[in-house]
Order: structure tokens, then sequence, then C-alpha cells
């Protein structure tokens, strides 16, 4: 697989020197939905900026399906689909309307607008409500409408700024499942920022965790949380046998501690262990009563590696009062 | 493609203005108010009292004065809002040209603007279709006061001779005014960042513009330092030429047509001037930051 995103040492310095991104590298291959995690403030939305020719690059270079950012930026953008963090979606108009002049100010052939109107109306669930204002959408709606006004020209990358922000759980999972037809179905290649770790687990193949302008780490999520948090195994056996000497020979295994006969111990996969282990106290003569294990989240990872967890929100006054448009759009 | 990114752009911008009574409405009601209350409350010819130091001039003589006022001051008109109509068009047209702004100003604060820079069209048509919206809002109300001004009893009396042709002499002054101050407003919305610094400039232009202009006053009573100043100002050009077409209609004296000649000639150079200037200040407004 070719890499249809590819950023390399990419720095933002807002003058005077404020440094948003800092030496940022990382590619993106085709077909593959990667996220970019990170609290508010991190340097998420100035990367994607630079990426959609937003913002310009202080240094270092990109590459967006093959077009050099800086040098080429009209290419970039008709090979571009962007779904903004804020619900920009125009009140006044029907969705069909919105629709319509997205795919006009994409250069979408006349003849072809209609059918792929039509399309992305259904993929989207949008039919019935096509003809109706955006001022009576629900706060998910105008996420779909959006992604639909994204999409109307067929891009081959879709950036997505937080695409799911201010919505409740039920719309947030439906959106979900959306970037995950889209990506399967037509082969998209996603990119996606966001500060919800369970929808940065659940929809990305490679997520990055950029904190203070930098990238911290890049992996799947699944080799993340077994890297930097591994599960959590508790065993609890009969008799007066210490253990721990043993449970430390385990291979990978580590912080072995034992309340009683109750031990607990990390390890990056149980299934792997778990035979070893079992077979160990079966050998001493000791009978197992209770196993269980927790797996690692991403928040896990997230600590260990900013070592805090996701900042609240700041923002000045105007980011705010903006914000709070946004939200009362994704609400209503 | 210029011309398909103008259209769809100006259309949605229409589209949005039309739907929205709350905006349209206040446009009609200030026209009406300028003209009914300002046109009748401020008639300069009734301030004159008929009784003048124990001197009582008869009906006729008033009238007599009346007129002559109005031929020598105030440009031969037959009634004061003959007069006034070309300013308060004027006027609308500042406004609405310095406050259109706001709309752009809030599509960059609600990410509207980012989706048009992320989208495949040139970065002049989302300055010239800031341009063109703003003056169809204001041109649709300048010709709504034009229609109100001379429905209204003892309103606009056109001159003999008002034809087609002086209707486009009058309003292509008004549109080269409206293009000109829409290229600046427009330039300065898309380039300020918040709505109360728009309003800010906006105030602090619009009233030394206005009234250092023949647009409300006449020029006679002018001092002649402000004399100086009025006619450099391209609201003295647009009021003054559509002036003389609404008041004398045709034929024109030799003089008249001069005057028309030279601020029509003013006017299309400082709105060519404007867009240049306006354009180079958007494209800097709109480029990557």
């Amino acid at each position: 697989m070719a890499s249809i995103i590819e950023a390399r040492n990419l720095t933002k310095i807002y003058p005077p020197k404020t440094k948003a991104v800092d030496d940022v590298s990382f590619s993106v291959e085709e077909g593959e939905v990667f996220g970019f995690l990170g609290p508010n403030g991190a340097g998420k939305t100035t990367t994607i900026k630079m990426l959609t020719t937003l913002a310009s690059i202080t240094s270092g270079a990109a590459t967006v399906a093959g077009f050099n950012v800086a040098k080429d930026p009209s290419a970039v953008r008709r090979s571009i689909g962007v779904v903004p963090q804020e619900l920009t979606a125009d009140d006044e108009l029907k969705g069909i309307e919105n629709l319509i002049l997205s795919a006009r100010l994409h250069h979408v052939p006349s003849s072809e607008i209609g059918q792929k109107s039509k399309d992305l109306l259904k993929l989207f669930d949008l039919q019935e409500a096509s003809q109706r204002r955006v001022r009576t959408y629900s706060g998910g709606m105008r996420r779909r409408l959006q992604m639909a006004m994204g999409l109307v020209h067929s891009p081959k990358v879709l950036f997505l700024d937080e695409p799911t922000l201010g919505l409740d759980i039920q719309t947030r999972t439906k959106v979900w499942d959306y970037i995950n037809r889209l990506n399967k179905e037509r082969d998209l290649t996603v990119f996606m920022t966001t500060h919800y770790l369970e929808e940065a687990d659940g929809l990305c193949n490679r997520i990055a965790i950029i904190d203070h302008g930098v990238i911290k780490v890049s992996d799947s999520p699944a080799r993340l949380k077994e890297k930097f948090g591994g599960d959590v195994l508790s065993i609890s056996v009969t008799g007066t046998t210490d253990l721990t000497d043993f449970l430390r020979t385990v291979p990978d295994v580590s912080d072995v501690t034992h309340d009683g006969q109750v031990y607990k111990m990390k390890l990056p996969r149980t299934e792997q262990a778990l035979p070893v282990i079992i077979e160990g106290i079966t050998r001493r003569g000791l009978k197992i009563t209770e196993i269980s294990f927790t797996r690692p989240k991403l928040d896990d990872v997230f600590l260990e590696v900013t070592g805090r967890s996701m900042r609240e929100d700041e923002g000045g006054g105007e980011e705010a009062w903006v914000q709070n448009i946004n939200m009362e759009r994704a609400v209503s | 493609m210029i011309g398909n990114d103008l259209f769809a752009l100006t259309g949605r911008a229409l589209r949005k203005w039309i739907r929205n009574p709350a905006a349209v409405l206040p446009g009609f009601f200030t026209a009406l108010f300028y003209l009914a209350l300002f046109g009748n409350s401020f008639n300069p010819t009734s301030l004159i009292p008929s009784n003048m130091g124990g001197f009582q001039l008869s009906a006729s003589t008033l009238n007599t004065i009346k007129t002559a006022i109005l031929a020598q001051t105030f440009g031969g008109a037959t009634t004061y809002i003959s007069y006034l109509t070309a300013g308060i068009i004027c006027l609308i047209l500042v406004f609405n040209m310095a406050f259109g702004g706001i709309d752009l100003v809030l599509d960059r604060q609600l990410g509207f603007l980012n989706t048009l820079l992320t989208a495949p069209i040139t970065r002049g048509s989302i300055y010239f279709s800031g341009v063109l919206q703003n003056m169809v809002k204001a041109m649709s109300l300048a010709f709504l006061t034009f229609l109100i001004a001379i429905v209204l009893p003892n309103g606009l009396s056109l001159g003999s001779g008002f034809g087609v042709l002086q209707f486009i002499g009058v309003f292509g002054a008004f549109a080269l005014l409206a293009f000109a101050l829409s290229c600046v407003f427009t330039a300065l919305a898309l380039s300020v960042r918040s709505i109360d610094s728009l309003v800010a400039i906006v105030n602090f232009a619009t009233f030394p513009l206005v009234f250092t202009s023949t647009a409300l006053f006449p020029e006679a009573g002018f001092p002649a330092w402000l004399s100086a100043i009025s006619n450099a100002n391209p609201i003295t050009w647009a009021t003054d030429a559509a002036r003389i077409l609404m008041i004398h209609g045709s034929p024109l004296t030799s003089a008249q047509l001069s005057t028309l000649a030279d601020y029509g000639a003013y006017l299309i150079v400082f709105a060519l001037a404007m867009a240049i200037l306006g354009y180079l200040a958007a494209r800097r407004a709109l480029a990557p930051v």
C-alpha cells in the first residue's frame, strides 16, 4: 500500500513564538483510518489545518494524495474532503441546498450533482429531511449532512475534525458506523482528530497521540495498549504456598502483588501466559478458585504517555462563544 | 469556473437574505422613515418665518422665497424631497455596505469561510461574491427608496424629460458608488476577526464620509475647506450626478453635462481602484495563516 498522506518534520510556529506543532512526522496509508488523538490545544487542529491548506507550514513538508501541500494547494483541495469541527451547514438553507452548494463549490459536473446528492442522502439516512431547512435538524443530522457535504465530490482523503464533538453517545455510535462503512465500502482514507479515546479505539487502524505539538507514540490501538497498559490478571488459589517467586519467573509477567491468596500481576497478553501460569500452579498442588483479568483502555495508554488524563477545554472568550453556538446546534 | 463559484456563493447569500424577513423588512422601513420623517420634519424651506421683525410676508411672497431657495440652494428642486432622495439613497448605500460585512465576519467566526478555503475555488470568487451580494442587497433597497420617494405625497418630482436613459444614469452612478464601497468594506470584513472591530471601524469611517458630502446638506452652506473635501468625496460625486438627472431630466445645460461627465469618470476610476485594492487586501486576508 502506498501512503496517501506524508508529513515530514512538520512545524508550525504562530508569531511571535507559539510552537503549535513541533517537528511532527507520520504517514497514512491508502484506505486507512488514522486518528490524531490529544487534548485540546495539543496541535491536532493545527496539523489538520496545515494538511488541508488552511494554515501555512513554518518548516517541514507534507504531501496529500501525492501533491505538495505548500506548493500545489489547489491540487490538494481537489483531492480532499474536509468536515470541520464547527457545524457549518447553513441554517437558512435546506439540507439538499447545502449539499448542492458544496457540490458546486467542488466543481462536480452539473449532470452528476443530482445522482450524487441522492446517493449520499440515502447513505446518511437524510432523504426525508433533505427538503427541510437545516435550522430544524438535530445535532446528529447536522453532522451527517456535513459528512455528506465533505464527500459529494468523491475525495480521496476525508479529513474529519472531531466528528462527534457534542453528540450524545447513541448518535456518536451511529456516526462511527457511517465512518466505518465509508472506509470499508468505498475504501476511503480517513484522517480524523478526536479527544474521545473510545472513538479512536473503535474506529482507527492506527493512532498517533499528540501532546504539546509533539507526537508521543504512534501505532495501532491494540499494540499501544499491549505496549503501555497490558492486562491485569487476578488469580485466587487455595492453600498457603507463596506463589510470588514462581509468578515472577513467567515470561513478561511483572508487578506481582498478593493479598492473602489473591495474586495480581501485569502482563501484555493474558491469553499467552495463562496456560503456563495454570500449569505451574497445578503442579504445585494448588487449586485455582477464580480467574479474572481486565483489558487496558486507551485511557491508560494516554495517561502513561502524556502523564495526565485528557485536559478540560481551555479557550478564550470568543472561542467559547463560537463553541457555544456549535454546541447549541449539536444538541438541538 | 470563477463565474460558477461566484454564482453559487452569491446565490447562497441572497437566498439566506430573502428567507430572513428580519433582515429584509428593516431595510424597507429605514428607507421609508428616512424619506417620510427626515424629508418632512427637516424641510428647510418651512423654517422661513412669515413674520420678520414686525414685517409680515404675504403668502405669495413667502412662496416665491421658498421656490427661490429650492432653486438656488437645492439644485433647482421643486420639493425638498426631490433634492433629498439622491442623498438618502447614497446614505442607505453607505450604511448597507458598511454593515453588510457582518455576515462575512460571521462566516469566518462560525467556520464557513474555512470550508470555502479548503474547496478548490479561487480566492477571488470569495471576495467578489462578498462584493456582489452586498451590492444586490443595497441596490434593491436603493430602487425601493426611489419608488417610495416617488409615491410619497409632496415627494420626488422627476424633472421633465426624465426617461430610461436618465434612469440608467441615476442608477449607474449609485451602482458605481455601491460597487466601490462594497469592495472596500468586503475587504475590510474579510480582514478583521471580530464583529466588534468591524463595527468600530465602520462607525468611525461612515459618519465623516457622509457629512463631508452633499448627501444631506447643500454645498452652498459649506465653508470653503468643507467644499474642497466634499468635492473630492465619492458620495458627493454619486449624489450630485444622480441629483442633476433626477431634478432636471433632459435636456441638460452644458455646465450640468460637464459636471455629470466629470463625476461619472471619477466614479469609474474610483470603483476600479477600489476593486483592485480590495482584491489585493482580500487575497492577503484569505491567505493561509
